[in-house]
């Protein structure tokens, strides 16, 4: 049995008053998608930095494919292509030396790591830009090259630490794209995001994550069945004000632009109650339409339930 | 070639590289500062203070400048490129890589000691412009120098991850080695110092340095070269501990 890509188990790090993990207990499977999502400062990217070696933690333990990242650091390192959310390049060299650079610190000989990095920014669709560093790169390229700089060792475990932030539609597809090949072709990836699109279009699961520990863990799909869906229903008479309705689960009945709108977890399955119950005290419906909670709704609830409500939670959404 | 070896001489390759493509910044000023400083001390100066040790004045100095030089360069390499590097964070390539500890610092330190060593031999060869040249005890010399930029390169290493600050490393090198080296017995013989200094000299460990390439060069010590060799060579081995045990801690790299 393959050993997870990465689990951890109560991890802790504390930057003086703030405690940035909390005891995260995560497990990422070989070959999986994974997400991880979280308001700023939830601690995803010291999460990550515990992995590669540039957090020391105060507590817990760490595995990537079963070697221990302290212990075991070399084998663990090695199977780990990052691309962390800020550039950290050598502004030395140009890139295509970067890249052979980086190669070679995992061991790759001289003639195999420039056939690496010519396949890498060739990949992300660069290569016309090789004898350039990296200062003189567009701010898409540079995002191009951060991902570059993590394919050229051939990782079994893609770490990207928010790789689309402020790159345009199309950029971001084409690196969806790659990512997605890399994920088809075997590779595990744990991909933090601010856009919930991203994570409901890519992730197989996603993990929410706030104040440093794990809130949960599920697919893009169970995780917007807890959502509160709103069902929406036409009536042939509207009333001024929404009718009482007495099925268990639905709640917050509203009227809106002469529509009757209706929260309930599960709003498909509750549908055809509130319609029994509604022509049972006359009314009737012309229409019927069940909008689904969407991942970022959930998450803002599930991150807001955790501070008690109150906490401004910052997410994009792409259109 | 096998992983290890291929992992330590990338990272030698690149460090090497970097300081080859910048001779302005690298071996341009150890060349106009040295060609000046035979000039004055030796051509100049030299002329009235005539022979020590029975050679000539430009002939007495050029060991200590070599000294100088590579106790310089080698410093200044290592630290520069690891603050650098912490600095803007490309290190990170390097310390989130798979390269175990061990590799990490021979590398650094072992580009840091090359560039010392091509730095001495730029600074001989301006030195063959203004006098002769001669090598009296080739292996001694050679050990010297090894063992010399050896130890400054990774003296080097610990200032790289200690400094916050790129003022942390022109303190270091100003206000510490520049003064330790002026006070080494580059350019006076120890004979020529009150009996005081001269045994307050002797905690300098660049008296030592500049004393035993002196005897390389031009076979003329005031202290004995092999004792010196063996305290400098054991000095080395204690450094490049501390490097490998501030790595390990991940000391100015992790947090």
């Amino acid at each position: 049995m393959t050993a997870p890509a990465i689990r951890t188990r109560e991890l802790t790090k504390r930057y003086g008053d703030v405690q940035a993990l909390a005891g995260l207990s995560l497990t990422v499977e070989s070959g999986e998608f994974f997400g991880l999502l979280g308001p700023n400062g939830a601690g995803k990217t010291t999460f990550i930095n515990t992995l590669v070696g540039l957090v020391d933690a105060d507590g817990g333990e760490a595995t990537v494919f079963g070697q221990d990242v302290e212990d075991d650091y070399r084998e663990a390192r090695d199977a780990i292509g990052l691309a962390p959310q800020e550039y950290n390049v050598d502004r030395f060299f140009p890139i295509h030396e970067v890249l052979e650079h980086k190669a070679g610190y995992h061991g790759v000989p001289e003639a195999e790591a420039e056939e690496r990095a010519e396949d890498a920014l060739k990949t992300v669709g660069i290569w016309d830009k090789r004898d350039t560093r990296f200062d003189w790169l567009s701010g898409g390229m540079k995002r191009r090259f951060m991902l570059a700089r993590a394919l050229v060792s051939d990782p079994d475990l893609l770490i990207l630490d928010e790789p689309t932030a402020g790159v345009d539609v199309q950029l971001r597809h084409d690196l969806w794209e790659i990512i997605n090949r890399m994920n088809d072709g075997g590779t595990t990836i744990l991909l933090t995001t601010h856009y919930i699109e991203e994570a409901e279009r890519l992730c197989d699961r996603v993990a929410i994550v706030d104040d440093g520990r794990k809130v949960e863990v599920a697919t893009p799909d169970e995780l917007m069945e807890r959502g509160t869906d709103t069902v929406e229903i036409g009536l042939e008479s509207p009333p001024a004000t929404a009718p009482t309705l007495s099925v268990e689960g639905a709640r917050d009945a509203r009227m809106e632009d002469e529509t009757l709108l209706v929260s309930a977890a599960g709003g498909s399955s509750l549908a055809p109650a509130i319609m029994r119950e509604l022509e049972a005290a006359g009314h009737t419906v012309t229409s019927l339409d069940v909008r689904r909670a969407s991942l970022e709704e959930v998450f803002v609830d599930m991150t807001r339930a955790d501070h008690g409500g109150d906490t401004e939670v910052e997410m994009e959404v792409d259109a | 070639m096998n992983r290890t070896a291929t992992q330590l001489l990338t990272l030698v390759r690149r460090e090497v590289l970097r300081f080859v493509r910048r001779p302005y910044n690298t071996f341009l000023p150890p060349i106009i500062t040295n060609a000046l400083y035979f000039a004055v001390f030796g051509v100049i100066l030299g002329s009235r203070i005539g022979e020590i040790a029975g050679v000539s004045y430009i002939q007495f100095v050029l060991p200590g400048l070599v000294v100088l030089g590579a106790i310089s360069d080698s410093f200044e390499n290592a630290s520069f490129t690891i603050f650098h590097g912490r600095w803007n964070e490309y290190i990170q390539a390097v310390t989130t890589s798979p390269m175990s500890h061990r590799s990490v610092v021979a590398a650094y330190v072992s580009a840091s000691a090359l560039r010392g060593i091509v730095t001495s031999l730029l600074i001989v060869g301006v030195g063959l412009v203004f006098t002769s040249v001669s090598v009296a005890h080739p292996l001694y010399l050679i050990a010297f120098v090894l063992v010399i930029t050896t130890l400054f390169g990774g003296l080097g290493v610990i200032g790289g991850l200690w400094a916050s600050d790129f003022d942390y490393l022109t303190v270091m090198n100003q206000f510490i080695l520049r003064p330790l080296v002026f006070f080494g017995a580059v350019f006076y013989s120890l004979e020529v110092l009150p009996p005081l200094w001269r045994t307050v000299s002797l905690f300098n460990p660049m008296v030592y340095m500049v004393n035993g390439v002196r005897y390389g060069m031009i076979g003329v010590t005031e202290i004995e070269p092999t004792t010196s060799l063996l305290v400098l060579t054991g000095a080395a081995v204690a450094v490049l501990a501390v490097d490998l045990a501030l790595f390990k801690r991940g000391y100015g790299l992790t947090e």
